[in-house]
């Protein structure tokens, strides 16, 4: 069984079917890649998968578990997380704040703890800054770790949101265009830390990605997604040479 | 909900991050204590200033409540009067009914105290349950309308002991049958409630906001205040990293009005009579304290506390002015909300904190 199986799931908007008969399964610890061209659905996909939107058919299973139609705090703690295609920090927190608040759940004391300051407010407090700064290293961003989030350069504010969204433990991260407003140095550094974060966590990766090029170096599976409807699915190199796809991308 | 713009107003602001800036606030509560305690002993304050004690630590309070709502919650509310006026009632009936059976004034004002600050809970738990799940700005509106409404309901309200026991009544007074000779009002109406034992005082009002601030200042520094402020900076993002956000809206506004309801209860056994009326529990009261919040800097419960007390002051210290009384305090408002908020001045704030912390490391080396 896949960690994720989608089976038809679609939504509309209005009178648009902005995504229909989506299915996608995907094995653990792959890296996988959703393309397609602008308004294609991509980000809708990822908006039905964490509970942002209820799919008006179809089924999601994670690891065996229907999460159809849960919400999205229910869909994180179920093992799916996410960063987004614009960035949403909490700007005004640190960098290490927004770490630690993506451990919310993982390290855990009581709000009565908290504001009477029992032992147990230090000790976990102290774990979650020490797991908080090993993240951020994977992530570099530990030199900046008391910086403003608001405050960060472009590059290290989405890779902030993925540190984050590491930090909730997931099976499954979804990366929405992480690359996204990135010169070509930092597309290329971030590509590896995407590629280094999956070997090291052993994570499994749902990569939206505009750009073709980019995907087909990392990703070894590939759906292409036009006008809400599949295009094309299978390994990136037959993908990649499918009639069909070359024509919808050099039509554009 | 009313998303207060905290991008715009905290540009540059440093709020009270660090634990050294909070253990200053908290410092400064004390000293001020001291000094003020100090000049009233050798008789340097006038009774009319010493009259306006306890109704600043008042307004520092409930702005202290008002700014966890609005500055870390990001959630405008405009009917904290109304939290106010819930624990000024509460409190004053309470302490009026047990004056008798309980002797000691401290622990009479405590159980007074308490049962104000659980009563201005529960009904900002009652309000934020169906407001605090909807979008919009719903919570401003209905808020603003709750204060409005209690302030109503208490003047239509009279509670009364006689021979035969306590009666109540909703708008007709008569309708409870009192035998004339025995009976002691509780809640007469639009004439509040009367004879309320004298309880509060400066200290208690220090003590007051003393625990209010460790308390908010405990809450933002632990994990529960960090999800509330991710919950303001991006409900979305928050949601999608695991975070309850109804409850923790719903426990934060809980906490909010329960501040604000201890203010109530100091501000009530202050006076021998408490009434509502538009002036002391009405919006415009709701809208002073959100002045003193966004004056006194978004976030910042040292600012809002400095604003309260000034803005106190102000209008009593400038009474024999007359005519230029209004046009003075008008000035000074305006003069706060430049020194706090215009781009400039926070660059020049900066500049000088930059400056102060150099010298000051030039002298530790
Ligand atoms: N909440 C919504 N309400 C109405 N229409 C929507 C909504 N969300 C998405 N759409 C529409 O659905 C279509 C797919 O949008 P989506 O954002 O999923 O595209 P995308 O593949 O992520 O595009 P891009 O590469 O530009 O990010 C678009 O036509 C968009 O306008
Ligand atoms: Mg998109």
């Amino acid at each position: 069984m896949a960690l994720l199986e989608v089976h038809d799931i679609g939504i509309s908007f209005g009178g648009l079917r902005a995504v229909d008969d989506f299915q996608i399964s995907i094995e653990k610890g792959q890296l996988y890649g959703l393309i397609g061209p602008n308004g294609a659905g991509k980000t809708t996909v990822f908006n039905i998968l964490t509970g942002v939107y209820t799919p008006d058919k179809g089924t999601i299973l994670l690891d065996g578990q229907n999460i159809t139609g849960k919400n999205t705090m229910e869909i994180n703690r179920a093992g799916i997380a996410r960063t987004f295609q614009n960035i949403r920090l909490f700007h005004l927190l640190s960098v290490l704040d927004n770490v630690k608040i993506g451990l919310h759940n993982q390290m855990q004391y009581s709000t009565l703890t908290g504001v009477l300051r029992l032992p147990r407010y230090y000790q976990v407090e102290k774990e979650m800054n020490e797991r908080a700064m090993e993240l951020l290293h994977v992530f570099e961003l530990d030199d900046v770790a008391d910086y403003q989030a608001t405050n960060l350069p472009y590059g290290k504010q989405r890779k902030l949101e993925i540190a984050r969204a590491m930090a909730t433990n997931p099976k499954l991260l979804l990366l929405d265009e992480p690359a996204a407003g990135m010169n070509p140095n930092e597309t290329k550094e971030l590509m590896e830390t995407i590629h280094f974060v999956r070997e090291k966590f052993d994570m499994t990766i749902l990569l939206i990605e505009h750009d073709m090029k980019l995907v087909s170096g990392i990703c070894e599976q590939l759906t292409v997604l036009n006008f809400g409807q599949i295009l094309c699915q299978g390994k990136t190199a037959d993908v990649l040479h499918d009639p069909e796809v070359i024509k919808a991308y050099l039509g554009e | 909900m009313a998303k207060v713009s905290l991008k715009r107003l905290q540009k540059g602001k440093t709020g009270e991050k660090g634990s050294r800036d909070k253990f200053i606030t908290l410092l400064l509560v004390v000293a001020v204590y001291g000094i003020v305690q100090l000049l009233v002993k050798t008789g340097h304050v006038s009774s009319l200033i010493q009259g306006l004690l306890v109704p600043m630590c008042v307004y520092s309070l409930v702005a202290i409540g008002l700014n966890l709502c609005v500055g870390f919650l990001g959630e405008l509310s405009l009917g904290h009067a109304g939290f106010m006026c819930v624990g000024a009632f509460t409190g004053a009936f309470v302490s009026k009914v047990l004056r008798d059976s309980i002797g000691n004034d401290l622990v009479l004002f405590l159980v007074a105290l308490l049962a104000g600050v659980a009563m201005a809970a529960l009904f900002g738990f009652l309000i934020a349950i169906p407001v605090l799940r909807l979008k919009g700005d719903y919570l401003a509106i209905v808020t603003l309308a709750f204060g409005e409404i209690i302030k109503n309901i208490i003047n239509v309200l009279y509670i009364a002991k006689d021979s035969n026991g306590y009666h109540a009544a909703f708008s007709d007074a008569k309708s409870m049958q009192l035998d004339e000779e025995s009976t002691v009002w509780l809640i007469n109406g639009a004439k509040g409630i009367n004879r309320i034992a004298n309880l509060s005082n400066f200290t208690i009002g220090i003590v007051l906001i003393l625990l209010a601030l460790i308390i908010v200042y405990n809450l933002v520094d632990s994990r529960s205040g960090r999800a509330i402020m991710a919950i303001r900076d991006n409900r979305i993002a928050a949601e999608s990293v695991g975070l309850p956000i109804t409850q923790y809206k719903l426990m934060t506004f809980t906490l909010s009005a329960a501040i604000a309801g201890a203010g109530g209860v100091l501000y009530a056994h202050n006076l021998s009579t408490v009434t509502a009326t538009p002036t002391n529990f009405g919006y415009n009261m709701s809208i002073l304290i959100l002045v003193f919040v966004v004056l006194g800097g978004i976030g910042s419960l040292r600012g809002s506390m400095i604003a309260a007390v000034l803005l106190t002051l102000l209008p009593e210290v400038l009474r024999g002015m007359k005519d230029y009384r209004m046009l003075i305090y008008s000035i000074v408002l305006i003069a706060m909300m430049l020194f706090n908020w215009a781009p400039k001045s926070i660059a020049f704030r900066k500049q000088l904190a930059a400056k102060w912390k150099k010298q000051k490391t030039q002298e530790e080396a």
